[in-house]
């Protein structure tokens, strides 16, 4: 349901989803192949400190903790009630919810607006919203953060930790996020989803994130904007990276959008253009740009200029970014305009056959030695804005060692505030290239253009931030 | 252009054979015409009923029941407390098998005599824990088969595959046989789907209505009597208070009695109802598994049964098809004349052989597992075979 501006209440008390004292799971099942029951396994699992308290009325025992027939029997505080049980359940259990006092409500259950029970939804939104208490959802999948060893809802791992805020309305991309994290190591600061976001907006959780100390960009994947002035107001007010994925373009998407999470969207794709724009937001157009573009903002400085180095022992891989960089508007300049002195300092790391050109090729016979040389005259060089590395793993390329030089280079340039991008395009030992690189901070990708999209984003973060 | 018919159950359109028996559409499907999933917004009186009722006994229609019985409301609320928390009731529905797309089947199981305890322990665990059996009993060591248990599926090879050669086949198994249900007439004392007149009539004979109440106290006339008015009543529209369910639900009181009306009364698609759980008050059920000679015509098998059908006494009665035996039939063993059942059935010229066992535990009701012994009371498991292939699954795979 619409709201005009993000409720303070609302963002005070979301603390209450991420990091509760105590939940009630309603609908808490003593079966194993049941959600109810995988909630508390989970939130056990991964080492969730506070109480716990299932509720359902059939039981006296789940998994090992008391069960409760109703909310209105438990009698110590309850911060979060996280509720499992179908859609004509849920009326009473958020009038109990009211009556103990909870602080957060999260209904997980399916089949309200999205099925045409708009006003069943609604009837449980104003009433939610009467008695201040904040509820997300209905229909969705869950929520956690794995600084807090939060894993609440039907989700079956947490991702690694790391500087990304996942604000999504769809369960399973979600899910999908959450495994590119543990696969990827595609770090994140907590995750949340919002289904049909009756009550609390993404405007809420848009500025409950720049509160957030672990968040240093906001990913948000947005099947529809309820309230888009809300939007546009908390985006601004926020001081770190957001990166947007807005979907729903195509006309039987607009349909699928509906059925899936009840988001309505009467107006065209340049509307919510405009919207992201008026934000301030970075718009991705597909799923892996938006996850390569957040990792890039997550854990990298803003690119202030359009003086990126790119040095790399393949041709082939500098080609096909500096092509890219074209594509997207941002074209590579030549070394020697940047910087003539760098042109001739960084001819010591290569071969007479390497090119100073830009991208800089140092050739396939780069050793490790030439690689972080080559590395650090670029990031001492005051006229550089940035750097990009590349590493085809030739016979002789010594694919772990140039990482690891990479990390070194990288650490000790820190303070310059310089964003550091790696592409590492081949087999196996590229795969653990990348996530060693990215366990430090350097966000790596297996193709140049997945590459170079995340360069981009950062001049363009850079550029709205000015 | 002319209306294309739909076929629809309850309608003048249903197909001709399904009126008298309701034997299931060729061809087995949730496409059935009318079928009704149990989620479905069609059923959600019940759904919110059975959701509740543990805590908030009002979703009864308590002013009819108070009609019926005498009982104030206070007390009524108070009984039925009592009696779920007893274990002594629970709120359940059952799906006309015949036209939801599932078969129904039983099977008798045998035990060889030199079945050592254990083993028996073993198998008894192993039905009672498998969620790929929705009911059963377990019957007492001596009598003439040692279990008679059940599951809906809509493929025969998968019950075979997927149940019973996890077990038959085991040395100290006697037999098993497969006894597919033709008609379901009555289960848990309601008469059923399949039942030729009286739907949902809830059946207790007056000797045992008078001998219950001599043979145990846990429950008295009062709490019978309100379990008889809840699951007697003529429409299912005056067996909840369908506010309290508007108030619990947040959902259209008048649209939620209007569809459950519909679903229950007229196409008989699903039929909710109180099951009284006789371990409770330590009753035993007395079953008979009734053969018929082969060369009796299927009318006239199915005339006896009409005629055993006005027995009252009977908590169940499962007509079969295509197996060894042809009805089981079961009445509680400490409030009724078994002998003069007994009697009655053997007065028909075509029974063949009577095999009888008593069962003192019913391991689950139809997917709610009432083992409270091992904290499961009311686990309500869907055990559907739907789309799956288990003659592919191997021992230990």
């Amino acid at each position: 349901m619409k709201i005009e501006k993000a409720r303070p209440y609302v963002v005070k008390n979301l603390k209450y989803a991420l990091n509760p004292s105590s939940i009630a799971v309603v609908g808490a099942s003593r079966y194993p192949t049941k959600v109810g029951n995988k909630v508390i396994y989970e939130l056990v699992k991964w080492g969730y400190k506070g109480k716990i308290y299932p509720v359902n009325p059939r039981a006296d025992e789940v998994l090992g903790f008391k069960a409760y027939h109703t909310l209105r029997d438990i009698k110590d505080p309850v911060d979060l009630v996280f509720v499992a049980v179908p859609a004509h359940l849920v009326r009473s259990i958020v009038e109990d919810a009211v009556s103990i006092k909870a602080k957060m409500m999260v209904i997980a259950t399916s089949a309200f607006k999205e099925i045409g029970r708009g006003e069943l939804q609604n009837d449980i939104t104003e009433y939610c919203r009467k008695n201040e208490l904040p509820l997300i959802g209905p229909n969705l999948v869950g929520m956690g953060s794995p600084y807090q060893h939060f894993n609440c809802g039907f989700i079956p791992y947490l991702p690694v930790p790391g500087p990304v805020a996942m604000i999504s309305q769809s369960g399973a991309n979600l899910l999908a996020a959450l495994g590119t994290s543990q696969m990827s190591h595609f770090g994140m600061s907590f995750f949340v989803g919002l289904g049909n976001k009756a009550d609390v907006d993404f405007s809420e959780f848009i500025e409950y994130a720049n509160e957030d100390p672990n968040t240093k960009c906001l990913a948000i994947y947005i099947e529809g904007l309820d309230s888009p002035e809300a939007f546009v107001d908390s985006c601004r007010k926020v001081s770190k990276p957001i990166v947007v994925i807005k979907v729903g373009r195509s006309k039987i998407g607009v349909k699928a959008a509906f059925a899936h999470t009840a988001s309505e969207n009467p107006n065209s794709d340049a509307y919510y253009d405009k919207i992201i724009k008026d934000a301030g937001a970075i718009r991705a157009t597909t799923w892996q740009e938006f996850l390569d573009v957040s990792l890039a903002l997550g854990n990298q400085p803003a690119l202030n200029g359009d003086n990126i180095v790119m040095i790399t022992n393949g041709g082939g891989a500098g080609l096909l970014s500096c092509d890219h960089f074209e594509r997207l508007g941002l074209s590579l300049h030549e070394l020697k305009e940047i910087s003539p002195m760098l042109e001739q300092r960084i001819r010591a790391y290569m071969p007479m056959f390497g090119s100073p050109l830009n991208p800089v090729d140092i050739s396939g016979t780069a050793s490790v030695i030439q690689y972080k040389g080559a590395f650090q005259q670029a990031f001492r060089d005051p006229n550089v804005h940035g750097v990009l590395g590349a590493i085809c793993p030739t016979a002789v390329t010594d694919v772990l060692g140039t990482a690891k030089a990479a990390i070194e280079v990288y650490d000790s340039c820190k303070e310059l505030g310089k964003p550091f991008i790696m592409i590492c395009q081949g087999g196996e030992e590229c795969r653990e290239a990348i996530m060693l690189l990215r366990d430090h901070g350097i966000p790596a990708y297996p193709t140049a253009e997945q590459a170079v999209n995340a360069m981009v984003a950062l001049y363009r973060y850079g550029t709205r931030k000015k | 252009m002319e209306k294309q018919k739909q076929y629809r159950i309850g309608t003048e359109e249903q197909q001709a054979y399904l009126r008298d028996y309701n034997f299931p559409p060729k061809g087995y499907g949730f496409l059935e015409p009318g079928v009704v999933t149990p989620d479905s917004n069609d059923f959600v009186a019940f759904q919110v009923a059975k959701s509740f009722y543990q805590v908030y006994p009002e979703v009864f229609n308590l002013a009819y029941i108070e009609k019926k019985t005498g009982i104030k409301k206070a007390e009524i609320k108070k009984r039925l407390s009592k009696m779920y928390r007893d274990h002594e009731i629970m709120l359940v529905y059952n799906p006309a098998v015949s036209i939801m797309g599932w078969g129904l089947y039983y099977w008798i199981v045998k035990l060889k005599k030199t079945a050592t305890k254990e083993e028996r322990e073993e198998l008894t665990k192993w039905f009672q824990d498998n969620d790929q059996i929705c009911t059963g009993y377990m019957m007492e060591e001596g009598g003439d088969f040692d279990y008679f248990n059940g599951n809906h599926m809509r493929n025969l090879d998968n019950l075979i595959a997927g149940v019973l050669d996890k077990f038959r086949n085991k040395d100290y198994i006697e037999y098993v046989h497969l006894c597919p249900i033709r008609r379901c007439v009555r289960e848990s004392h309601v008469n059923q789907f399949d039942s030729r007149k009286d739907y949902r009539r809830y059946c207790w004979s007056e000797e045992q209505k008078k001998n219950v109440l001599k043979f145990q106290k846990k429950m008295d006339k009062d709490d019978f009597a309100i379990i008889d008015a809840i699951n007697n009543t003529k429409s299912i529209g005056d067996m909840f208070d369908y506010d309290v369910l508007a108030k619990l639900s947040g959902l259209d009181a008048a649209e939620m009695k209007q569809n459950l009306c519909r679903v229950v009364d007229k196409e008989k698609s699903m039929l909710p109802m109180i099951y009284f759980n006789y371990r409770a008050i330590g009753l035993k059920m007395h079953f008979f598994a009734v053969t018929l000679f082969q060369n009796t015509p299927t009318f006239r098998a199915e005339q006896i049964l009409d005629e055993l059908c006005e027995e009252e006494a009977f908590e169940n009665i499962f007509d079969i098809g295509d197996a060894h035996h042809n009805y089981v039939l079961s009445a509680y063993e400490d409030i009724t004349d078994i002998d003069a059942i007994r009697k009655k059935i053997l007065s028909y010229g075509e029974v063949t052989e009577v095999l009888e066992a008593t069962s003192p535990r019913q391991f689950r009701r139809w997917t709610c597992r009432l083992d409270e012994q091992n904290g499961y009371w009311e686990e309500c498991v869907f055990t559907d075979d739907v789309l799956l292939d288990r003659t592919t699954e191997k021992e230990g795979k």
